[in-house]
């Protein structure tokens, strides 16, 4: 490897730089800074071994590319925001714990009050505030709208009850934004508000679950009246389910980003390349096919990212990137696999190398079609918000 | 033919249903899986005492001829049996004991069979040179790699080429150069560095047997798959009959019903593929219509196992997901054995070479 050259002064405005330039830049810079240690994680990495990376990029101000400038984001363009992630996973970096960056932030930013702006964006900027996603419960999964932890007012407090599960890095976060009932008399998803709640209250209990890749990722957290201050709340009292929603179109367009085929996709070529089947014509069309529907999920993916630029809504359209992406995901572990031989029984990556993970990738690209609203659920939007079928 | 399979049709099916009753000794049917979680990512990855019981109960040498000690049982019943413990997910090495047994008994090994047949001690083969292959090349010093459970070995048969021949040798596992690797089972890899200077020889040739026993593997672990799928399907068909969203059992909606649909579908072929490949051997198929039927169900059940566990994941949604609900556990069954004696693809090919011609309609 030759040694990275002095890195350029800052250009004034990124968005000026042509394409190229811009990744040149993005990769130079990455190249310098990334932790080498942290190359390729075969798990996702808990806060105490990302943040690093995290505190890296708040401090080059590289940590939210989609938000706008105004709020310290990085305010990108959709072509140089699919090069910037291009450039993440090319160097195989850790992804943060981000759910501030990629759902709280701009929720905040769409809804929020001056006073919820000013406090909680800077404290996401800077990782002072990790936040978790709390919506899911045991009997809510698919049908959100049937949560059932409550909020009840008392005084200038909500006071808290309930159950959530499948939290993700809930272990990591100091913060958590739920989804809580407020009123049990009206229609379902009516009587929902959004709640924010430092994890440090008392009453909250966090457990941790161990999920298929034998790792502590995602939690359950309960609630036995745990006290939250009534300017916690996000938007109106009982409105909190349509914010929410439109808070799952960025959920959708992140999940639908085309990072995780991309770097899996590498990582087909790697193994091919080290079993041999990268020499077999029946391999080399099945690659070239994987290929294009990544090149063409990229395109997709921009259609999207311009909307959201333009300062368009997401409409439940975005489903049909979160369906394309995950699912070619799969298709790519499970091309890894079917390619493996024996290696595809492995526990971790064959001879060591972190590069060559057929089994970890396999497991890891499963719960894509649950998490973020499962691909059964999205197709239902596609088939009923988007093409207006009946049902 | 052996003896045992010549009986007439009620005859074999009341063969092949006995094992299948006594095969719930050790993987019982009502889907117990604490006893393989107990075993799991821990050395020597299986219990040893079941071995021993597999042995006692005549499975070990199920497939080797009266004469040597073995049942002389046909490939029903060992598919039979191998379908059973997949069900039960059963970690001990009882496909590859048999397939060691075959080699023994062809040796007319007085020596080693006895104890392996007893499951007194596992004596893996260590024929694989590579990974995904059923070739055995038999290179005296090159590195024996994915031998199952080697963790557990007290031996190992190690083919080895001499001229145009595969003689046999019989190492102990005592001071044997062995590196282990855990599979997504909670078993293990081993990968041996022959040392024939240690070893006893006691077969001139066994290139033909060996050919033949990879091809029972296969086959049995075929129908190992087919459990696990089996298993697996069942939970989540049970989950849909259960699981309630939006005021229903999601077994109701229309998307999963056909999901469900389509997996029972691959299980119906898998069974098929297994059951009449396993028929045709033990009519005394051979040569190239002997391979193509085993490769077809194994090309078959290693596709299928695959597909089946991981939509029954997607079935189940988040609890899917951990590690405490069972779905995965079947899963990561059929990482390990969906490649194990050749792959899909492997198989795929293979059959292309050996089907009879004109076979196509
Ligand atoms: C790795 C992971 C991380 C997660 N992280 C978080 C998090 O941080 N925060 C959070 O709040 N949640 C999180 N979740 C939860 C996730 O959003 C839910 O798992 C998901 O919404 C599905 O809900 P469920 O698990 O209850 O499954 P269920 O809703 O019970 O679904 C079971 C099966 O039924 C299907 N199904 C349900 N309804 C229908 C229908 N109407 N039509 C057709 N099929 C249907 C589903 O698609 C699925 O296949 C996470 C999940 C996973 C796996």
């Amino acid at each position: 490897m030759t040694a990275a050259p002095a890195a350029p002064a800052e250009p004034e405005d990124l968005n000026a730089l042509d394409d190229e330039a811009f990744r040149l830049h993005v990769r130079r810079w990455i190249e310098a800074n990334y932790p080498p240690e942290l190359r390729h994680p075969p798990k996702r990495l808990h806060w105490k071994d990302n943040k690093v990376w995290y505190f890296k990029l708040a401090e080059k101000g590289w940590l939210c590319p989609g938000w706008p400038k105004e709020h310290g984001g990085m305010g990108l363009s959709p072509s140089k925001q699919i090069i910037f992630t291009e450039e993440l996973e090319r160097w195989g970096c850790t992804r943060t714990n981000d759910h501030g960056i990629v759902l709280l932030g701009p929720l905040i930013i769409n809804y929020g009050t001056e006073e919820q702006k000013r406090f909680f964006l800077p404290k996401i900027l800077s990782g002072e505030h990790i936040w978790c996603q709390g919506y899911s419960e045991p009997n809510a999964g698919s049908d959100l709208a049937s949560l059932r932890t409550e909020a009840v007012e008392d005084g200038d407090h909500y006071v808290v009850n309930g159950q959530k599960i499948w939290t993700t890095l809930a272990m990591d976060a100091n913060w958590i934004f739920l989804l809580v009932r407020t009123d049990k008399q009206a229609k379902k998803q009516e009587g929902i508000s959004f709640l924010l709640v430092p994890m440090d209250t008392p009453g909250i209990t966090v457990k941790p679950i161990i999920n298929l890749e034998l790792h502590d990722e995602f939690c359950e957290v309960f609630f036995d009246n745990v006290r939250v201050p009534k300017k916690n709340l996000v938007g109106r009292i009982n409105k909190g389910w349509d914010m929410a929603k439109a808070l799952l179109g960025f959920e959708r367009i992140y999940l639908g980003s085309p990072r995780q085929s991309a770097y899996a996709l590498k990582g087909l070529r790697a193994l091919a390349e080290h079993t041999g089947a990268w020499e077999e014509p029946e391999f080399q069309d099945r690659y070239a096919r994987l290929r294009l529907d990544l090149e063409d999920l990229k395109a997709f993916y921009g259609v999207y990212v311009a909307k959201l630029r333009r300062g368009e809504t997401l409409g439940p359209d975005v489903s049909m990137l979160k369906i394309y992406q995950t699912e070619l995901f799969q298709r790519i572990t499970d091309a890894m696999l079917e390619i493996a031989g024996e290696n595809a029984g492995l526990l971790g990556p064959i001879e060591g190398n972190r590069d060559l993970n057929p089994t970890g990738l396999y497991i890891q690209a499963r719960p894509a079609t649950i998490y973020g609203g499962s691909n059964e659920i999205q197709r239902n939007i596609v088939a009923k918000n988007v093409l207006g079928l009946p049902g | 033919m052996s003896e045992a399979l010549a009986g007439t049709e009620a005859e074999r099916a009341e063969s092949i249903r006995m094992i299948r009753d006594s095969a719930a000794a050790v993987a019982p049917r009502g889907g117990d899986t604490r006893r393989v979680r107990a075993l799991r990512f821990k050395d020597p990855g299986f219990d040893p005492a079941v071995l021993r019981e597999m042995g006692a109960l005549g499975w070990i040498g199920l497939r080797a001829p009266e004469a040597a000690g073995g049942a002389g049982l046909g490939m029903g019943e060992m598919c039979a049996l191998a379908e059973e413990l997949g069900a039960g997910l059963a970690p001990e090495p009882l496909i590859p004991s048999v397939l060691s047994a075959t080699l023994l008994a062809a040796a007319e090994d007085r020596a080693a069979l006895p104890r392996l047949l007893a499951g007194e001690t596992y004596m893996p083969t260590a024929w694989q040179e590579r990974p995904d292959t059923l070739e055995v090349p038999g290179s005296p010093d090159a590195p024996r790699r994915f031998i199952p459970q080697a963790a557990g070995a007290g031996g190992f048969l190690l083919p080895v080429r001499e001229g145009g021949r595969i003689a046999l040798y019989v190492l102990d596992a005592a001071g044997a150069d062995l590196a282990i690797e855990r599979t997504q089972d909670g078993g293990n890899y081993g990968t041996l560095r022959p040392a024939l200077g240690e070893a006893r020889r006691v077969a001139d040739d066994v290139g033909a047997v060996l050919a033949r026993a990879l091809d029972e593997a296969a086959l049995a672990t075929a129908a190992y798959l087919l459990g696990v799928m089996e298993r697996s399907f069942d939970l989540a068909l049970n989950y849909l009959r259960t699981r309630q969203q939006f005021g229903r059992v999601i077994g109701s909606f229309q998307a999963l019903q056909h999901r469900a649909a389509d997996l029972r579908i691959q299980l119906g072929l898998t069974r098929a593929s297994v059951e009449s490949a396993a028929a045709a051997l033990d009519a005394g198929a051979e040569g190239a219509v002997r391979r193509a039927a085993v490769s077809r169900a194994k090309a078959r059940a290693a596709e299928a196992s695959l597909l089946v566990t991981r939509q029954v994941i997607q079935l189940h949604g988040g609890i899917g997901y951990t590690d405490e609900y069972d779905a995965g556990l079947y899963l990561r069954k059929a990482m390990v054995l969906a490649n194990q004696f050749g792959s899909a693809a492997l198989h795929r090919r293979r059959f292309m070479k050996d089907a009879p011609e004109g076979a196509e309609e």
